[in-house]
């Protein structure tokens, strides 16, 4: 059977790839998806453990992660709303006057690639002729 | 070193090959300005791939049976990680959030196999279903044409992935310092071969001019044959690994190792000085008996499965010994009835202060999200 330290080397694995993340993305919403998955990580080091002494406490606790993940979920993204609204757009670079004082700003040097313009979908002109509708009066 | 100079590798390439091809794979692949062509980072994370099932397979020490929940561990596992790399160097959001789907799914299979059905039920429902959804509401209503900052670019991406690498590469090698017990078998094998044996074997024996007594009367440590010197040193390194477990006792002021530890380390002592050169074959051994014994005692005492009647007291104050059985113990079969019970038993105040946090969260979101922006 599959033991403890697997389970645990997996979760180690979502723990690292939500940290980088969570680093290195600049929108907010998938920084936010990282640090969800980064609670991922740890659930599963939870129920493994749980698992592994035979108690159920392993998985509550997983259960009140759940919780404080949706109340976190519900707060960040209202959050994100307004963050939009204000700037229009998601890059959390764009609130970097927030920094530290003495901090120098990081400015991107390197042009963003142009993507073509997508070509507009073509407008068919209505085709043929609407029929004339014949009044009969029957007499 | 003295990390990895005791593992069998030393430079441990099961976990430095899967952990710097997956850094590689995943810097290639985060977003960034220049066009690269994907197959190269593709390449190297199905190499990081292999090299993280070789390390399940073989790095941890322990036999993987071929059964149908290898099978299952593998699939889900596999899957959780290859979405979650594709959550992160996803260029569109709401790519990421299926992909990040996917990664609840394949985990809420682990919590299956973990014997957690309700666990499973509840993340399906709240993160797959709820949390997923809202995403795919913000993400809809913070649309955005063309090309942006925020997707395009990834911030300080080497940095980063140095410092979750790093960070992995410490966890992997810490699960593969406490759970491999190579080492250890490989020198309580040799030991109790050395004690079963009729006659120690020649190369062991240091050389009859060697040993002589000095006209004090004492006599100087003779020469070790090389085998021996190995012997001492293998013994010397397993017992290193296992004395972590046991709890040095003591009166409350003055610490030492444990009795079992003692008695390996004067055995292996007494073995070094005579050069295995005793009068009678039978004490050496005696000796290498001793050793077997207490590293076997030992790994027990530090795997759990059996218990240190000593109070255990440490620097720190006295600690309680941890009861762990050998393997893993039942869980109830009723999941949802017992986790009812665990939960309105044990956790009560939590539950209520969960409850707390979730009505705080609603009236904060529609506070926040509800309040209308002012004319500028």
């Amino acid at each position: 059977m599959i033991s403890l330290p697997h389970y645990l080397a997996v979760g180690a694995i979502l723990f690292a790839l939500g940290l980088i993340g969570f680093l290195s993305r600049r929108n907010l919403i998938v920084m936010f998806l990282s640090a969800e998955m980064m609670l991922q990580g740890v659930a599963l080091n939870f129920v493994a453990f749980s698992r592994y002494h035979g108690n159920l406490h392993g998985q509550v606790f997983t259960l009140f992660v759940i919780a404080v993940a949706a109340c976190e979920a519900g707060i960040a993204l209202a959050l994100f709303l307004r963050l939009y609204h204000r700037k229009r757009s998601l890059d959390v670079s764009l609130w970097q006057d927030l920094r530290e004082p003495g901090m120098e700003p990081t400015v991107d040097t390197e042009p963003l690639p142009s993507v073509p313009k997508e070509e507009p979908l073509p407008h068919l002109p209505p085709a043929g002729v609407e029929p004339v509708r014949e009044e009969r009066h029957y007499v | 070193m003295t990390l990895l100079a005791d593992s069998p590798d030393p430079l441990n390439w099961t976990v430095l090959l899967p952990v710097l091809a997956g850094g590689l794979a995943v810097w290639y692949l985060l977003p960034s300005p220049q066009k690269r062509p994907p197959v190269f980072g593709i390449l190297a994370g199905l190499v990081a791939l292999g090299g993280v099932a070789a390390f399940l397979v073989r790095g941890l020490g322990q036999r993987i049976p071929e059964t149908v929940e290898a099978g299952l561990f593998f699939g889900f596992s596999g899957l959780a990680v290859v979405f979650a790399v594709l959550m992160i160097i996803n260029r569109n959001p709401a790519r990421s959030a299926l992909a990040f789907a996917m990664v609840v799914l394949s985990t809420c299979g682990l919590f299956l196999l973990l014997a957690a059905p309700f666990l499973t039920a509840a993340t399906i429902v709240i993160y797959a279903g709820a949390i997923i959804v809202t995403f795919l509401f913000v993400i809809m209503l913070s649309q955005q044409e063309g090309p942006s900052n925020a997707n395009l670019r990834a911030r300080e991406p080497a940095l980063s992935v140095a410092a979750g690498f790093v960070l992995l590469a410490t966890f992997l090698v810490g699960l593969q310092r406490v759970y491999d017990r190579r080492t250890v078998d490989a020198a309580i094998e040799h030991a109790s071969s050395l004690a079963r044996a009729d006659r120690i074997p020649e190369e062991y024996l240091s050389p009859a001019e060697s040993i002589n007594v000095d006209n004090m009367g004492n006599h100087p440590p003779p020469a070790l044959t090389p085998k021996a010197a190995e012997f001492a040193a293998e013994m010397r390194a397993a017992l290193r690994q296992v004395k972590l477990g046991v709890p040095r006792v003591g009166d409350g002021r003055r610490f030492g190792d444990h009795p079992i530890v003692q008695d390996v380390e004067t055995a292996i002592n007494f073995l070094e000085i005579s050069g295995f050169r005793y009068r009678d074959a039978e004490d050496v051994r005696t000796y290498c008996q001793t050793v077997a014994d207490g590293l076997q005692r030992l790994k027990h005492l530090r795997q759990g499965s059996a218990i240190s009647d000593d109070l255990t007291l440490s620097e720190h104050g006295m600690v309680r010994p941890v009861e762990r059985p050998d393997g893993p113990r039942q869980l109830p079969a009723a999941n949802v009835s017992a986790i009812g019970r665990t939960l309105f038993a044990d956790h009560l105040l939590a539950v209520e202060l969960a409850g707390t946090l979730l009505l705080v969260a609603t009236i904060g979101a529609i506070a926040i999200a509800g309040r209308r922006e002012r004319a500028p």
